[in-house]
């Protein structure tokens, strides 16, 4: 039981990142990206890529960064003079043709059947030890990832970043570039979720295309509106609430005695019905984006 | 040839209802509706549910449109115009929300396996060389009424010209005493219906599975994009434009170029090239293909 909750615990802290990663695009930006999911496919992707062809696992870690900052960058590029709403069907576009890519190019990607046998992190200790390992390697990752957006989003590049949201013609008047804002804003946020994705593909050794299906960006995206748009914390709390909530369906479905299909149904019923419910009823979400207070310019 | 025409004219009819529907509820409700393809599949599985109870198929599908429409006014009045109040991307990341429940409600209710009418087999009919079965011609039939009904309504009634006024200036259209709550709740009617509609087309010509909704989603924003967001009729010309490039994308013969005999792209590519276009209309054309109304700076 313990193995299955750090199990549970890796994958929320994994999450955690990519969440961290879409509340500063949407949350901190107001930037609507439906392809999360493309960049953290570009994390595992990269340590998948850098397997096959032998390159080791520091340039895969490299190719996965590089790859990711570079589609965020493109993804605010084709997005420069976009409304929201439009950005978001772009990004959702543009995420399921990389998919779509990554399912047909087999030389590349080895298409439907993905790659396989990608080497653990910490390789060297045994199974009980080296799971705890990487529990505390992802746990401090995902606090190491909050204090930079806590960092980012309290000093003077948060607060033109949420002038860029808020008034973005006042923003322009006052000088801000907002193209280049939203450039970097990507690019730096896509860093976290290529880790986040690199980390992903040596955990569980396998990386396939229906990993990076659409439905997986929504999930991130109930997590971060479920834990409040726009608060660091809240978006850390919303993926651990939703994985843990995730991994606990099997049992209750067991309990109550439903069929298989059940536990899809139920995992699509929370996360949509959690997004309804806390867009209704409590906007702001579990932990409310603070406005104001004590600042660090 | 003509087999060619009647293939893009049949992925035309999958695509243009659904496509009218998600334009001409922007038009007066200011956001892309997601769940609309759910409709769709709502449409075309309730339909096949119904008349696998025992009703004859007209019934069937008669009660499932009318159903569904009643469906996308209620889901209106107590959820998006609440959300709507928020903003237009909340509504939008609702409706995504609302499609993930609808997928829920699928699994749950008919489960994974795709379903079918039973409809008598009949040999295909040869025309000009083209195999056309009855079902396709019987779907095609359905969708140039629902136009040619829609385009009435539209263009040539009070009521329509009522929607056009809302559509165009809400504000002024009020104030001339133009019901505009009303409109609204008539146009989603109309849209639900008309995306009802689109999916029982398209239960006619095979099978439907619960993922009909989803797989709708890209292809239809992009013809909805395409002829303009707001504007129904341009909506046609997109679907077409739309399955014109996925049929000849998929059955041109691309040897020659390559210097080898057969070479064809995977029909995956299909809609990864509609998305590209998807894309590239909205660098350059972001206001649809036919809008020649000049901005104003």
């Amino acid at each position: 039981m313990s193995d299955f909750i750090i199990h549970v615990t890796i994958m929320s802290g994994l999450y955690a990142l990519l969440a961290l990663s879409l509340n500063l695009q949407a949350g901190l930006g107001g930037l609507m990206n439906f392809g999360q999911i493309a960049l953290f496919a570009c994390g595992t992707y990269g340590a998948a890529i850098a397997f096959h062809f032998d390159f080791g696992a520091v340039s895969g870690f490299v190719l996965a960064v590089l790859a990711a900052a570079l589609l965020g960058w493109a993804f605010a590029s084709v997005g420069r003079n976009l409304q929201a709403d439009y950005w978001g069907i772009v990004t959702l576009a543009l995420a399921e043709v990389i998919r779509i890519i990554a399912t047909n190019e087999d030389w590349l990607t080895g298409g439907a059947q993905g790659i396989g046998g990608i080497p653990p992190l910490y390789a060297g200790l045994d199974g009980q030890t080296r799971q705890l390992v990487i529990l505390a390697t992802v746990l401090l990752l995902v606090l190491a990832a909050g204090l930079f957006c806590r960092h980012l989003i309290g000093g003077r590049y948060g607060l033109s970043i949420k002038i860029m949201r808020e008034e973005p013609q006042l923003a322009a008047s006052l000088g801000y570039d907002t193209i280049a804002l939203k450039r970097q804003l990507m690019a730096v946020s896509s860093v976290l979720a290529a880790v986040s994705g690199f980390l992903f593909a040596h955990y569980v050794s396998f990386v396939g295309p229906e990993q990076i299906d659409s439905s997986e960006t929504f999930l991130i995206w109930a997590m971060i509106v479920v834990g409040g748009l726009g608060n660091n914390a809240g978006a850390i709390v919303g993926a651990f609430l939703l994985q843990f909530t995730f991994a606990f369906i099997p049992f209750v479905k067991d309990w109550i005695g439903l069929p298989s299909e059940y536990v899809a149904a139920g995992r699509l019923l929370l996360t949509g019905g959690g997004l309804i419910a806390f867009i209704l009823f409590r906007q702001s979400g579990i932990v409310p984006e603070r406005v104001g207070g004590r600042r660090y310019v | 040839m003509f087999q060619f025409l009647v293939d893009v004219l049949m992925r035309a009819c999958d695509l243009m209802l659904v496509a009218i529907g998600m334009s001409a509820v922007y038009s007066l409700m200011k956001f892309p509706n997601i769940a609309l393809v759910q409709y769709a599949a709502t449409g075309g599985i309730l339909a096949i549910v119904l008349q696998k109870i025992g009703a004859p198929v007209a019934v069937a599908i008669v009660f499932a449109v009318v159903l569904t429409g009643l469906v996308a006014v209620i889901l209106n009045e107590f959820l998006f115009n609440r959300m709507l109040k928020i903003g237009s991307s909340t509504a939008m990341i609702g409706s995504l929300a609302v499609s993930l429940v609808f997928s829920a409600a699928f699994l749950v209710t008919v489960g994974p396996n795709p379903s079918r009418f039973r409809l008598p087999v009949s040999k295909p009919i040869r025309i000009l060389d083209a195999r056309i079965t009855e079902p396709q011609l019987v779907s095609f039939a359905i969708v140039a009424v629902a136009l040619g009904v829609f385009a009435l309504l539209y263009f040539r009634t009070d009521l329509g010209r009522c929607m056009r006024a809302t559509s165009t200036n809400e504000v002024l259209a009020d104030a001339t005493g133009i019901n505009t709550a009303r409109m609204k709740t008539i146009i989603v009617l109309i849209s639900g219906v008309m995306a009802a509609l689109g999916g029982v087309a398209i239960a006619l010509k095979g099978e439907v599975d619960i993922q009909i909704g989803m797989d709708l989603l890209l292809p239809v924003f992009a013809s909805a994009i395409l002829g303009g967001l707001g504007n129904p009729f341009g909506a046609v010309a997109g679907a077409l434009l739309i399955s014109l490039v996925e049929t000849v994308v998929t059955t041109i013969n691309f040897g020659p170029l390559m210097g080898q005999v057969v070479v064809f792209l995977p029909v995956a590519y299909a809609s990864a090239i509609s998305f590209l276009l998807l894309v590239a209309a909205l660098l350059w054309r972001p206001r649809g293909l036919f809008v020649s109304e000049v901005k104003r700076v």
